[in-house]
């Protein structure tokens, strides 16, 4: 080791081999999980078979959320991000602003234990699908790991 | 400059157009990764926050098109042989979970039957596919 002007020469480049190994495992990483990843709502349906009955919930404490293409129209795609501001759902047979959605859902729903926060959608068939999941979207904004069941019989 | 001095800078080889290279082929391939998957295309439905559906390996994908037509992975099926569809692609998967791209413009008649045919057919539970607002995610 050389204790004179030209050790501090020889230090006067940055490392670059640790960086080129970091980028070369992000790239790895990108080529191998970025094109499998999906995003989405995990949704229920009630069985239909005998043997799978789902937890029993006593009337009052099943929780219904309908949208009827009357109170909020959502025939076609939804311009934009959100729903039309006029648009309102019925929770548990009350009328409300999808807007007040979140709230009313965290409020009825937030208290239960993890594996009783599940709620019924009945959704028209004229409805808008992307409509649909929006409102979805905006019942489970603020409880975590709320079941949405999908009530897909006639 | 010295003559002796050039060929002590010259020591170590110059990785700067490596490190270009790779910066490259990264950025082609996270352009072009949303454009790899299965199925046909579709415009999926735009939300706020969709929560992680995992990738596609293992899965079942389910596609609804705009004009309310149905694939199973990469095969358009007919209502009536849809439920023997999702049984051929179980293949050897222990556990097969089926999610469904649906396009952003169909009704939601077309999800509710898919969703009723994949419970009849013995699959329980399914993913709605959708990708979160602004972001410019798979099936574009």
């Amino acid at each position: 080791m050389q204790f004179d002007g030209s050790g501090s020469k020889l230090q006067s480049e940055i490392n670059i081999t640790p960086l080129v190994d970091v980028v070369l495992v992000l790239l790895i990483i990108f080529m191998v999980v970025v094109p499998l990843l999906l995003k989405g709502y995990d949704a229920d349906t009630p069985r239909l078979s005998a043997e799978a009955v789902p937890p029993v919930q006593t009337p009052e404490l099943q929780v219904v959320l309908s949208i009827a293409p009357a109170t909020c129209r959502i025939l076609d795609q939804p311009a934009g991000d959100g729903l039309p501001t006029d648009c309102r759902v019925t929770l548990n047979e009350q009328e409300i602003p999808a807007t007040d959605l979140p709230a009313r859902v965290a409020q009825i729903l937030g208290g239960r234990p993890a594996d009783r926060r599940v709620l019924f959608l009945a959704a028209d068939d004229r409805l808008n699908y992307e409509g649909v999941l929006r409102v979805v979207d905006l019942a489970k904004s603020r409880v975590d790991g709320l079941q949405i069941e999908f009530l897909t019989t006639d | 400059m010295r003559l002796g001095e050039t060929a002590q800078l010259q020591a170590s080889i110059n990785i700067t157009p490596l490190v270009d290279v790779v910066l490259v082929l990264l950025i082609i391939f996270m352009v072009m990764a949303p454009q790899m998957s299965k199925g046909p295309d579709v415009e999926l439905p735009n939300t706020k926050k969709p929560g992680d559906q995992g990738d596609e390996r293992g899965k079942i994908l389910v596609t609804i098109d705009g004009s309310g037509g149905l694939w199973i992975n990469d095969q358009p099926v007919t209502a009536a042989r849809f439920g023997e569809g999702l049984h051929a692609a179980v293949g050897d998967e222990p556990d097969p979970r089926v999610v469904i791209r649906g396009d952003a413009r169909i009704h939601f008649r077309e999800v509710r039957q898919a969703m009723l045919a994949i419970e009849q057919a013995g699959f329980h539970g399914v993913g709605l596919i959708a990708k979160s607002a602004g972001a410019e995610t798979k099936g574009d």
